[in-house]
């Protein structure tokens, strides 16, 4: 009588990949890659990622991975032939659900309908396009390897492919740019109709070619940055787009359910060099090197950048710091019953915020950031954090 | 105990950078007086700030046995001494232990400001005065000028002067010979009523104060009472010895001419004037040693715990600081604004930085400056006459009659080229021209009066940079002078922040009221409304700036599960508002007091 087996509860998981790869390094991306594409080393990387996902497969018995992420890089730029042997390597050694979502990140300029083909034949339900600008100017200034027009076909490639869950990126705060230009992306991305859509202001990082320009690059002031964000999240709005995130908005219910995991307290596992995991209460990242990766694998050596087991305190603070970035945003008796930290100093905090319409509290009682509120969620997380610190942990529920 | 004869008791004098401690660490290596495996960088510079910075904070001592080329062994008591115009009395009374002093002059860069300083106390302490030339081992070297310039400057005979090189290690026995040779053996009676002068003293946690002395008269040894002359404190001697570098020797007895340590289970180095005369309590002197003074702080600031909690922490660093710096001052004082602190008094800006950045590296504080003040005198209408050590006592101008600040003698030595920076420098300092001596072809030195206030804060470096670093400058006060003074106040969302307010020249008030706005502008985080921030004298606006309403602060992209960079900015974030002060409604950073401070860099 098989419904008196009671199968146990496994927990969810998700796996990200991280494929360091790119035709060409763009301006302000600091995620590691290489542009390059030596057989040599994609070969080596390939035999390390899935000789990883061996060894990770046997600690994680209990789970049930139920999205997969890759990212970069560039996947797409890496091949569908990589990406294929990848995933069969996964569903030999995890127990993958049936619907689990599974990303692929791809640039307009290597979209081609036998990749695509490929990808939806080995189970790839998600596409996430980086289209950015829709200047062909812009996009040479931020070292993108293609034109708009590039991106327009590769969209509807994925399209007429069949998938109907795609997002796309696009990048605001851009040299020179104003705000009717921003409006202008926004419009004429719109039209393609995307399910899902991520809008990130550049941030200059330290180490990118963009960082010694800073000066010369003519970015939009804070106050128009804000603009531009407001206006996003205008447009998205009367487009019938729901934000879920601070940079994430999806038509029907459509989320990024593995970006939702980071945001959540998921647990997920990463593979490639500089990928982080958060796995059975650790949390660290893989080092930022392909070769000290690939032998790091092959010959059992150290492959582990920072690893932190995270104390309950520090927990509780990611959770409002992640969580609050979302729409679900944060609630008194979840966070207590969590973390066994009084939620009261934090109720101060938020009352204030929503003062200053900041925050707005549910039905159900959950705090969440109104559009403003996120503009300014660092100062209100790092208030936050400052109220947490002092708190007694709680006697009884 | 050593013969008189046999015994030589000097200092070294010179101008910063000279090389001063180098020739001292040489002459102790010479007479073996080192452990090589021990050497420190610079051996009598045992502070680590000393080393840092390069100079030397306080007077130290050591004993050498030289034996001589006559074959004789000699006793040499080397007394370094300070190096900064900030410490010139602790230099005098380190002289006044001396029979000698031996010059070091750079052999390119010549006589300067503190080397004619140096040399005229060496010589007002009756010093007999050994110039060495140093440094001539540099392909910039010019021995022979800069003996000219001795003999022509100074007006003592240097044509056979020592040429050495103290950092290679050249010449260093023709010093030692010259000191045995030339500086007169010290004076005075064993049996005489003991005089012993102290010129340094240090708090050593397990025995008490240590005191370095120079005994003048009669003897001193262990179990014997005696008393401090100016402060009537009576104490029985513990032990006396002689210095090395680094260690104390105990010996018997210290005798008249010689120079060593006694410790007296003394609490405080309070207690132990520099300058004062230790006495027998049975057998006394019937008068002190002469020029003793008590030093008196000039420069004055607020110093408050930028976490306000540590406050107790503070006040037991300053304790212990307090027992090993007798010329520091601190006073509880409380700010509206920064709640409770202690207005500290200092020599000079150079202690006051030393004292700040030992409590923030000793005592693991963190701290809020407020900007310095010299003493104002102010008589009031009713005839009361007020010392004014902070902002926060200065008077309402309606109830002022006179006021009063300090002025100072300047001498400045450069390079007669930059004569016309120098000039435009001090008119801008209020400075009165007094005269301008032609020291030889190219160099001159200048004197002025000028008001102490315009001294303190950064004059000295602007000075360097207006003379590419050639100028140098030594100052001493010389009493109040009538002035037009006006206390600045500082509004934050329309509030006085008291800590901010100073008191300054009036002709000077607009154009740093509206500096000082523009750095708070800089400096404070925007908030969550727009911030006024005002300078204003007696209620009436002079400067405003305002900071405008924070916009956006956020991290765009949190992606591809990277949490841990992001929470350690966030982490920054929040402890940095931990050290945030709310004044009213406003959050200010300690780095904003700091850019107060600064406020002439740029």
């Amino acid at each position: 009588m098989a419904f008196l087996i009671k199968r146990p509860n496994k927990t969810p998981l998700g796996l990200y990949i991280h494929v360091p790869f790119c035709r060409s390094k763009c301006q302000y991306c600091d995620f590691y890659s290489l542009a390059t594409k030596d057989d040599s080393l994609i070969d080596g990387y390939l035999d390390a990622v899935c000789d990883h996902i061996k060894e990770a497969g046997e600690l994680a018995p209990g789970y049930k991975v139920d999205t997969i992420f890759f990212g970069g890089g560039t996947p797409s730029f890496f091949g569908a032939e990589g990406i294929a042997v990848i995933l069969t390597t996964i569903r030999r050694n995890f127990d993958v659900d049936d619907g689990a979502e599974i990303t692929v990140e791809c640039n307009p300029d290597s979209v081609s309908d036998r990749l695509l083909r490929r990808l939806r034949a080995e189970g790839v339900n998600r596409l996430s396009l980086g289209i950015q600008s829709d200047d062909d100017e812009m996009l040479k200034k931020l070292g993108r390897p293609h034109t708009y027009s590039q991106a327009v076909m590769a969209y509807q490639r994925m399209r007429k492919a069949g998938f109907r869950n795609i997002s796309v990126d696009l990048m605001y705060g851009l040299p020179g740019q104003d705000i009717q230009d921003w409006a202008e992306t926004l419009d004429n991305v719109l039209r393609l109709n995307p399910e899902h859509v991520s809008c990130y202001a550049l941030k200059v990082e330290e180490g990118t070619p963009f960082a010694e320009l800073k000066d010369v690059l003519n970015l939009p002031d804070d106050d128009t940055q804000a603009e531009m964000y407001l206006t996003a999240v205008d447009t998205l709005k009367g487009r019938g787009f729901r934000q879920y995130e601070i940079s994430n908005f999806c038509r029907k219910g459509l989320t990024s359910r593995h970006n939702l995991k980071y945001w959540t307290g998921g647990e997920y596992l990463g593979f490639g060099p500089g990928a982080s995991s958060d796995f059975a209460g650790k949390r660290y990242s893989l080092k930022r090197d392909l070769q000290a990766y690939i032998s790091g694998i092959r010959d059992g050596g150290d492959i582990i950048e920072d690893l932190q087991e995270i104390p309950n305190r520090e927990r509780a603070g990611e959770y409002l710091m992640l969580r609050l970035r979302t729409s679900q945003g944060i609630e008194a008796r979840e966070y207590e019953k969590m973390y066994l930290l009084p939620f009261a100093p934090l109720e101060e905090v938020m009352e204030k915020r929503r003062r200053l319409y900041h925050a707005t509290q549910t039905d159900t009682g959950r705090w969440v950031l109104t559009p403003k509120g996120f503009l300014v969620s660092n100062d209100i997380i790092s208030d936050l954090l400052l109220a947490q610190d002092g708190s007694e942990p709680l006697k009884k529920l | 105990m050593t013969d008189l004869s046999h015994i030589r008791n000097f200092s070294i004098v010179a101008h910063i950078d000279h090389g001063k401690s180098t020739l001292a660490d040489r002459l102790l290596e010479e007479c073996h007086a080192v452990d090589q495996r021990i050497r420190a960088e610079q051996l009598l510079d045992s502070m680590e700030l000393e080393r840092e910075r390069g100079i030397t904070i306080k007077a130290s001592a050591a004993t050498l046995h030289y034996t001589a080329g006559d074959g004789e062994d000699y006793v040499l008591n080397l007394i370094d001494t300070p190096g900064h115009v900030d410490f010139n009395y602790e230099v005098s009374r380190s002289l006044a232990a001396c029979e000698g002093a031996v010059l070091v002059v750079d052999a390119s860069q010549g006589v300067e400001a503190q080397t004619l300083a140096n040399t005229y106390l060496a010589i007002d302490a009756n010093l007999e005065v050994l110039p060495v030339i140093n440094k001539i081992d540099l392909p910039s070297a010019r021995p022979a000028e800069v003996k000219a310039e001795i003999e022509d400057i100074i007006g003592i005979p240097a044509e056979d002067a020592p040429e050495i090189s103290a950092k290679n290690g050249i010449n260093i026995r023709a010093v030692l010979e010259r000191i045995v040779a030339d500086i007169p053996a010290p004076q005075g009676d064993r049996n005489a009523p003991l005089q012993a002068l102290i010129f340094d003293s240090q708090y050593d946690s397990y025995r008490g104060v240590i005191v370095y002395t120079r005994i003048k008269e009669g003897m001193i040894r262990a179990g014997m009472d005696i008393q401090m002359m100016a402060t009537g404190a009576v104490y029985k001697v513990v032990e006396v010895g002689t210095m090395g570098a680094g260690t104390l020797t105990p010996a018997e007895a210290l005798g008249a001419g010689e120079v060593g340590y006694i410790t007296a289970s003394i609490k405080t180095v309070a207690d132990t004037k520099v300058g004062d005369t230790i006495t027998g309590l049975d057998n006394p002197a019937p008068e002190p040693l002469p020029g003793y003074r008590a030093v008196q702080p000039m420069v004055f600031s607020g110093v408050y715990p930028a976490d306000g909690a540590k406050y107790q922490d503070l006040r037991e660093a300053l304790e212990k600081l307090k027992l090993n710096d007798a010329s520091m001052s601190y006073e509880m004082e409380s700010s509206i604004a920064l709640g409770f602190g202690f207005r500290c008094g200092f020599l000079g800006l150079l202690h006051m930085e030393i004292i700040q950045e030992r409590l923030e590296r000793e005592y693991n504080l963190d701290l809020i400056t407020t900007a310095p003040n010299v003493v104002y005198r102010v008589t009031k209408t009713n005839g009361e006459v007020m010392m004014v050590y902070t902002p926060l006592d200065y008077p309402d101008p309606m109830e002022i009659q006179l006021a009063e600040e300090p002025y100072a003698k300047v001498n400045i030595i450069a390079p007669q080229e930059y004569v016309g920076n120098i000039m435009e420098l001090c008119q801008n300092r209020r400075g009165e021209f007094k005269d301008m001596v032609y020291l030889d072809a190219t160099r001159v030195e200048l004197h002025y009066e000028m008001p102490l206030n315009e001294i303190i804060y950064d004059f000295f470096d602007a000075l360097k940079s207006r003379t590419r670093g050639y100028g140098s400058l030594d100052y001493e006060l010389i009493g109040y002078r009538p002035s037009r003074l006006v206390k600045l106040d500082i509004l934050l969302n329309g509030e006085i922040v008291d800590a901010l307010s100073f008191i300054l020249f009036a002709d000077n008030a607009y154009p740093r009221a509206r500096k000082i706005c523009e750095k708070l502008k800089e400096n404070i985080p925007r908030a969550q409304f727009e911030i006024p921030v005002q300078a204003a004298i007696g209620g009436k606006i002079i400067a405003r700036e305002t900071i405008k309403a924070l916009r956006k602060d956020v991290l765009a992209k949190c992606y591809g599960g990277d949490i841990t960079r992001k929470k350690k900015l966030l982490e920054k974030q929040k402890e940095g508002k931990k050290r945030m002060r709310t004044f009213g409604t406003v959050s200010v950073p300690s780095e904003a007091f700091m850019a107060v401070l600064k406020l002439d860099e740029d």
